[in-house]
């Protein structure tokens, strides 16, 4: 095993040198302290096999599979969707319960894989009683780095965040964006190659929005790779082409956004419509699917449709329509339902994971 | 030769910790001692920081201290204001007095005088001499053993790892390039200062304050107190790294599985670390009549074997802490 | 018809709408605080342990007395021979047995079961009392209560209600159920006869329920964090337990030592509430119950005095 003093670009196989963050980093901080440790130089950046994780009978994330080697990914979804789990599971606080997961090659569970990963979690737990500035230089101190090479990458990186000035007070006196950006600190420190962002954005004013959002194109400029969660898929455009959405547990789509649009576009939703009919005649009821069937068929996108039976209980009627191109397909289908007063008791996309990725792009477009 | 075997192991512990400690970082390079010592560190001075904790300990320690002290100086150490019936009749040396004359006026020879003189001589001998059990039985076993002890090693044990896990920043230790048995036993090394400082020093400070009696007190005891606080220590300390409430967990065995086991006839009793603790003192102090109130009853130990089963359990369960800290994904703080 | 179906079928758009209820007085809040705080502490696993060792005492006293008044009722008027004791009615014996287990429905019974049960109380406190309250506080929990249309009396309400419920149900609710059996085993002369032991045990739940209830919302208001709050508790009800024995007991103190020991006055006035007779003379090492009480209500009003200071202060969170 290599000793901790090795050059930074060890454990980065054929990768361009860059040790520092950028010059102003270079001008502070000695590359010969940097914590990486080598490993087999073909081993992707991030490797997730088929990982898996249940809460109890909840399933958190669920067979995703994943590789990253640079650059800046988004991740995006929904409360719930299982980011937060992916990314715990990717910086090591979680085991899966299947498929593995390897940061150059270590496990993630590992220590040496927390030598390559910056972590920057939700949560907004510090050490309350400390200054922003000792509290980073603490966790630089945590890193193995001397007294004076700490304060160096301590000074640097709270530059780097805009806090340099401000970081004497005590973190229990901080605003929400100033935590955010001390925990952005504590991630870049030991410069790892891979950073794993959760929520970075949230809690920040537009213009510090603006100043990460350079910083981290900076940082994927330098060869860094990475991976930031958010629920805002807009807020990731500005940043990055390369998004992966997820849903229920699962990578729902991975692409440009984009690509994810044209994938959609290419594969046919299913859309269950239940059409309520006039209280006055049970054949009403038949007419009026009947009826939209019909001029469903007629527009552009639809690929089938199908009459189901009606639920024993209830007064509506099933049409299960399939569809190319859902954006255009849902305004064709407001239009033709405003135009002739159908009236809709429930509208669904059968595949949930599509609906997710549907939702965020439709709003992505509205927005 | 206490005080010896306790050296020796107690080295033994800490050279073993230590190393434990080396190697596990060692795995991962030489800066990563830095870090672990400036782990050990930052722990004890987080510690520090939980001001209302420590504010309650050494207060409730000044408090018994200031108590004993004032028992010392009203001569509180002592059979010879005891009376007969409770609380009215006259002295026990009075009591001795009275015997001898109404006796020599029974007896008047020259060997019932003797035997009569000799037996209230004995009276006064265990009634002046008594400062020592009563300092013992009281102060020692009763208010320190009981209470002090185990409550100081459980309200900062228990912190330790428990505090960090209660208020989420645990993470920051647990994202830092550190392995994880490293950090258990970084944590525990800075926890010892604590523990001891307020056990030790405190049961010295009381055994101070109880002039004479006191003083002996200490030279006998202060193996056991050592030994039982490392024990307990590893113990709740291990609670914190299990348990989600580790307080909860470390409360119940304190206040109910000790006072239960501790009480209980026959053999149960010795799953308990107050057990060992009192048999190591019963042993220190068996040359002064020392022992416990039902000796067929308690069926204590040689006081080398309590020493022994108290370093076997310390070692064996900053293992098994080691262990499951290792494997434990705390999902509440991420 | 197009006009007509169109108005029909225009959608109810969805829009935020008032609640056109009337609010119920604040004091309808309390309850709802309570019980939340009740399900908090039914939730945690780790307390059923200490749960399941109060039902074992509750058991213990239950079977215990149904058992021997079944064998009472079993035994012949025959007498046995006891050894080489003599003979004797094993009726009788059976009822000696009872008065020397106490578990004859007598004053001594429950008084022993307050007792008993409250050890197990003083545990569950210790814990409870930064999970009701301190969490609250600590976590920033309280915003949530008093953004409602309630004041901060109404909050330590709820909670001091809680604490009572659960005090109760540990005590005197078992208590009673013991009594009913007691007087459904034996005759209904029983409820009659002894209906002083109805109000005594009543008695003692309410000074128990007070006095707890007030110094738990007091220390836990004061200190909020579980750690600090088990040391101070337990050094109130264990150390000055141990401390009142060391004085009274080791080192011949006056009796009155005693009163530094909450927990032994809060038994001495059940004592009296239930009309346990007095020790004898040997083990007469108790002060008077008055005195007892005037303590306990001078702590009851300090932490009283204490909790309207707190709550009158500005400051409510963090």
């Amino acid at each position: 095993m290599p000793d901790l003093l090795d050059s930074p670009d060890s454990g980065r196989g054929d990768r361009p040198l860059t040790a520092g963050l950028d010059l102003s980093f270079h001008e502070t901080i000695n590359p010969n302290h940097s914590l990486t440790v080598a490993a087999p130089t073909a081993a992707p950046l991030l490797l997730c096999q088929r990982v898996s994780k249940w809460y109890g009978p909840v399933i958190g994330v669920n067979q995703v599979t994943l590789e990253l080697r640079s650059g800046i990914t988004g991740l995006v979804g929904a409360n719930g969707a299982g980011k937060s789990t992916l990314l715990r599971l990717i910086t090591g606080h979680l085991r899966p319960d299947l498929g593995c997961i390897q940061v150059r090659g270590w496990d993630a569970w590992s220590t040496e894989a927390r030598q390559h990963v910056g972590y920057c979690p939700e949560t907004d737990a510090f050490y309350e009683e400390m200054s922003g500035r000792q509290f980073v230089e603490s966790m630089a101190r945590l890193c193995g780095y001397s007294r004076r090479e700490a304060r160096k990458r301590t000074e640097a990186v709270l530059e780097r965040v805009g806090m340099a000035g401000r970081a004497e007070r005590r973190l229990r006196g901080y605003s929400k964006g100033m935590r955010q950006r001390i925990k952005l600190a504590q991630a870049l420190l030991h410069d790892p190659e891979l950073l794993v962002l959760d929520e970075p954005l949230s809690g920040i004013d537009p213009v510090g929005r603006w100043e990460f959002i350079r910083l981290f194109r900076d940082l994927a400029a330098l060869g860094k790779c990475l991976l930031i969660s958010s629920h805002e898929l807009e807020e990731l455009e500005k940043l990055t082409d390369h998004i992966a959405i997820m849903a229920h547990g699962r990578i729902a789509a991975v692409g440009t956004v984009a690509q994810i649009r044209d994938r959609l576009d290419n594969h046919p939703l299913l859309i269950r419509i239940d059409v309520r009919g006039h209280s006055h005649a049970e054949h009403g009821n038949e007419r009026e699917a009947r009826r939209l069937a019909a001029a469903l068929l007629k527009l552009r996108d639809v690929v089938g449709v199908e009459l189901l039976d009606s639920p024993p209980d209830e007064s509506v009627d099933p049409v299960l329509v399939r569809a190319r191109n859902p954006q255009r397909f849902f305004q064709e289908l407001t239009h033709l339902v405003l135009e002739e007063w159908y009236e809709i008791a429930r509208l669904e996309t059968l595949d949930d994971s599509t609906q997710a990725v549907l939702g965020y792009l439709l709003r992505g477009c509205s927005a | 030769m206490y005080q010896s075997i306790f050296f020796f192991c107690f080295l033994f512990s800490l050279s073993f910790l230590g190393v434990l400690g080396v190697l596990a970082v060692r795995r991962a390079g030489l800066s990563q001692t830095r870090a672990w010592c400036y782990l050990v560190w930052l722990s004890w001075q987080r510690q520090a920081r939980a001001s209302q904790m420590v504010w309650i300990a050494v207060g409730l320690l000044a408090f018994a201290v200031a108590l004993v002290a004032i028992f010392t100086a009203m001569g509180a150490w002592s059979m010879h204001y005891w009376r007969w019936p409770y609380r009215q009749g006259p002295t026990f040396l009075q009591w001795a007095d009275e015997i001898q004359i109404v006796m020599s006026v029974r007896d008047s020879s020259a060997s019932g005088q003797g035997v009569q003189a000799a037996l209230a001589a004995a009276v006064r001998g265990i009634v002046e001499h008594s400062g020592f059990a009563i300092f013992s039985h009281w102060g020692v076993f009763l208010l320190f053993l009981s209470f002090l002890l185990p409550l100081f090693n459980l309200s900062f044990a228990t912190e330790a790892l428990g505090g960090e896990r209660e208020s989420n920043s645990l993470i920051w230790l647990l994202s830092r390039p550190l392995p994880r048995p490293a950090i258990y036993l970084g944590k525990f090394v800075a926890l010892l200062p604590w523990t001891l400082g307020l056990n030790l020093g405190g049961f010295g400070l009381l055994c101070l304050a109880g002039g004479q009696p006191g003083w002996l007190a200490f030279r006998l005891y202060w193996p056991a107190v050592l030994a039982a606080t490392l024990a307990f220590s590893s113990l709740f300390y291990l609670m914190g790294a299990w348990f989600r409430r580790p307080a909860v967990a470390a409360i119940v065995y304190a206040f109910f599985l000790e006072v239960i086991l501790g009480n209980m006839p026959g053999y149960m009793k010795r799953i308990s670390i107050g057990f060992y603790t009192r048999c190591m003192m019963f042993d220190a102090a068996s040359a002064f009549g020392i022992q416990p109130e039902r000796p067929d009853i308690f069926l204590p130990v040689e006081g080398t074997t309590a020493l022994a089963v108290l370093l076997g359990l310390t070692i064996a369960l900053l293992g098994i802490g080691t262990v499951i800290f290792s494997r434990t994904q705390y999902q509440e703080i991420v | 018809m197009g006009e007509s179906r169109n108005q029909a079928a225009t959608p109810e758009l969805l829009h935020y709408r008032p609640w056109r209820g009337a609010f119920r007085p604040p004091i309808a809040s309390v309850w709802p605080i309570a019980r939340v705080a009740l399900m908090s502490l039914f939730r945690k696993w780790m307390f059923w342990v200490i749960y399941v060792l109060g039902l074992l005492i509750f058991l213990l006293f239950f079977f215990g007395q149904y058992l021997l008044s079944w064998a009472q009722t079993q035994a012949g008027e025959t007498e046995v021979q006891l050894g080489g004791w003599g003979r004797t009615n094993p009726r009788q014996l059976i009822q000696l047995f009872r008065g020397l287990l106490k578990l004859d429905g007598g004053p001594q019974t429950y008084h022993n079961f307050f007792s008993y049960q409250g050890y197990i109380v003083m545990i569950v406190l210790a814990l409870a009392g930064s999970i009701l309250i301190g969490n609250d506080l600590r976590f920033g929990s309280l915003p949530f209560y008093l953004s409602k249309p309630l004041s901060r009396w109404h909050y330590l309400l709820g909670k001091g209600l809680a604490v009572a419920v659960f005090i109760n149900l540990m005590t005197t609710v078992p208590a009673l159920l013991l009594y009913a059996q007691w007087g459904l085993l034996e005759s209904w002369d029983y409820f009659y006869e002894r209906f002083d032991l109805l109000l005594g045990i009543l008695g003692y739940g309410a000074v128990l329920t007070v006095t707890l209830t007030l110094l738990l919302l007091a220390t836990a208001t004061w200190l909020r964090r579980t750690v600090p709050l088990i040391m101070t508790w337990t050094t109130l009800f264990f150390f000055f337990r141990l401390l009142a024995s060391a004085l009274v007991d080791g080192l011949r103190f006056s009796p009155r030592w005693r009163l530094i020991d909450l927990w032994n006055s809060t038994s001495l006035i059940g004592r009296t509430c239930l009309g346990v007779p007095p020790r004898p003379m040997a083990f007469a090492n108790q002060p008077p119950w008055h005195e007892a009480a005037l303590i306990l209500g001078g702590v009851s009003l300090l932490c009283l005095i204490y909790l309207i200071r707190r709550i009158q202060a500005v400051e409510i969170v963090r």
